[in-house]
């Protein structure tokens, strides 16, 4: 087989020998609805609603996008601030430590108290749990910029904000893509978790918790399905822009 | 089209008309309990290129980081171009070249090329005597203006070096070992190609390397400094004449003057 047909080929194969694997244990070792859903049953409960799951799907994709863009905005600033002081690093690094390590579903209803629900609490979870990961890889990533073409920069006195724009910013590209993985990843659960918490009214989280609620396995495992599926799209768009922004990047070289 | 190499010579200057390009008075530096450099006294005058041969760790890249203005001597003064070296940072006056070429991998070779031009713009010479695209063909690179820097070797990655050094029409080139990491037949290409750029445009160069063959080849001078804390030494007046083409190494008077400075480097290591 070809290298690039067999790229697409696969991982088909792996998905679908999952499925079967998945479908043929819950058939045999009849396995309970809410524990574990047969994949054919998901199948048939989104292609009963492909709307109301797709229109789900959309404002939870748009909670994650906005919130993780807040947060990657913000850890730019204070990456570069970390980046470029020692101080300034070793002051923040716990701090940033603390938010990581914290479970972000044990002070969730605080947060609901104080911004009130809705939609800034759940924008809020999303920034705030993938922000520490986005810091982390900005800082790194700045600070691996080659220490020779710093001073070069030096020698004709370029500003501080051209060093960041035309160095430390494209030295952290590679970094960044990479936390982008894992804050996606983070940013999903927080999403799906506040969207079921934080008295909206819309969302795979939403709809997903009503659904637990109300003992509907169907729609639970079918707002996983969509979650995960919502997850794989994220990290295509997030292979996409590494694919045309870090085309330079030895890791996008064959 | 500025002046190209092979268009005009270089006229030098007597030190005693005009003022030094680089004048260091009882440089120093320590760093912290660590005596990098001796009390140094050096001049190179308009159109000069001086070379500092020494062992490794003698302390000749902290004293042209010291005329950089990228460290801060510990004792001493500096002037370069009538200016301290922090002002002629400021004002461009100094072209660098580090030890590894420090390109930026996300820039193609032109970018790269132009690199010092894009920041600190307000210090960019408005009409510089030779254009990039020009260098680029000089240095054998023409056709590789859009490549990014993996798609080179590492002797064309340096002339890349060379060209950004040279874009800003500084007057002042300072070069800490830019051959040090080629092959040997890469360095002695790059060494002929230096030369054949820096005479005709009459820049200052001051030269770090510890190969005697190339302080020989490019020096009008060559400072020869002693082991941690650095002192020069000797300074050896280069008599060879200008232009200096490749076969000059295969000479007489080529070998006498590398016998003369590898005494002299090893009289600096008995001490």
């Amino acid at each position: 087989m070809k290298p690039g047909a067999q790229r697409i080929v696969a991982p088909l194969v792996g998905l679908i020998a999952f499925g079967v694997f998945w479908e043929a244990a819950v058939r045999i070792l009849d396995i309970r609805r809410f524990v574990l859903l047969a994949p054919t049953a998901i199948l048939a409960e989104l292609a009963d609603a492909p709307d109301y799951y797709w229109s789900n799907a959309v404002v939870t994709g748009w909670h994650v996008v906005v919130g993780l863009s807040i947060s990657l905005l913000l850890a730019v600033v204070v990456g570069s601030l970390m980046a470029s002081s020692r101080f300034v690093e070793e002051a923040t690094q716990p701090v940033l430590v603390l938010v990581l390590v914290t479970p972000w579903v044990a002070y969730i209803t605080s947060v609901v108290l104080w911004l009130g629900g809705g939609e800034p609490t759940v924008l809020f979870m999303v920034a705030f749990t993938s922000f520490p990961v986005f810091t982390f890889g900005v800082v790194g990533g700045m600070k691996s910029a080659d220490p020779a073409a710093r001073e070069l920069l030096a020698s004709v006195d370029a500003r501080p904000w051209e060093v960041f724009w035309r160095l430390r910013l494209p030295s952290a590209l590679p970094s960044i893509f990479t936390t982008a993985r894992f804050a996606m990843g983070l940013g999903l659960a927080a999403a799906y978790f506040s969207e079921g918490s934080a008295f909206v009214t819309e969302g795979l989280g939403y709809i997903g918790q009503r659904a637990a609620a109300f003992n509907n396995a169907e729609a639970l495992w079918a707002t996983i399905v969509s979650s995960a599926l919502l997850g794989v799209g994220g990290l295509v768009v997030i292979t996409v822009l590494e694919r045309l922004l870090l085309r330079w990047h030895s890791s996008q070289r064959s | 089209m500025g002046r190209l190499p092979g268009q005009t010579v270089s006229t030098r200057v007597p030190s005693l008309v005009v003022p030094a390009r680089i004048e260091a008075r009882s440089v120093s530096k320590s760093f912290g309990a660590l005596d990098a450099l001796a009390p140094v006294d050096l001049r190179v005058d308009d159109g000069e290129t001086v070379t500092l041969l020494g062992p490794s760790g003698c302390g000749k890249t902290t004293l042209l980081r010291l005329i950089a203005g990228l460290e801060q001597p510990s004792s001493g003064d500096i002037v370069v171009n009538g200016m301290s070296p922090t002002d002629a940072r400021r004002h461009k006056q100094i072209g660098f070249v580090p030890q590894s070429p420090a390109l930026l991998p996300w820039r193609t070779v032109e970018g790269n090329a132009r690199l010092l031009l894009d920041v600190n713009r307000r210090a960019s010479p408005t009409t510089p005597s030779v254009s990039v695209g020009d260098l680029l063909v000089e240095v054998g690179l023409g056709d590789f203006r859009d490549a990014y820097p993996h798609e080179l070797s590492g002797g064309m990655q340096q002339r890349v070096g060379l060209v950004r050094a040279f874009a800003i029409d500084a007057p002042i080139l300072l070069m800490d070992e830019p051959f040090a990491a080629l092959d040997e037949m890469t360095r002695t290409d790059m060494r002929h190609l230096l030369g054949r750029l820096c005479e005709p445009l009459g820049t200052t160069v001051l030269f770090v390397t510890h190969s005697i063959p190339e302080a020989t080849f490019l020096s009008d001078r060559v400072a020869v400094m002693s082991p941690r804390p650095g002192r020069i030494t000797e300074d050896v007046t280069v008599e060879l004449s200008h232009p200096r083409r490749p076969e000059l190494e295969d000479t007489e008077q080529f070998f006498h003057i590398t016998t003369r400075l590898r005494s002299g480097l090893r009289a600096g290591l008995d001490r």
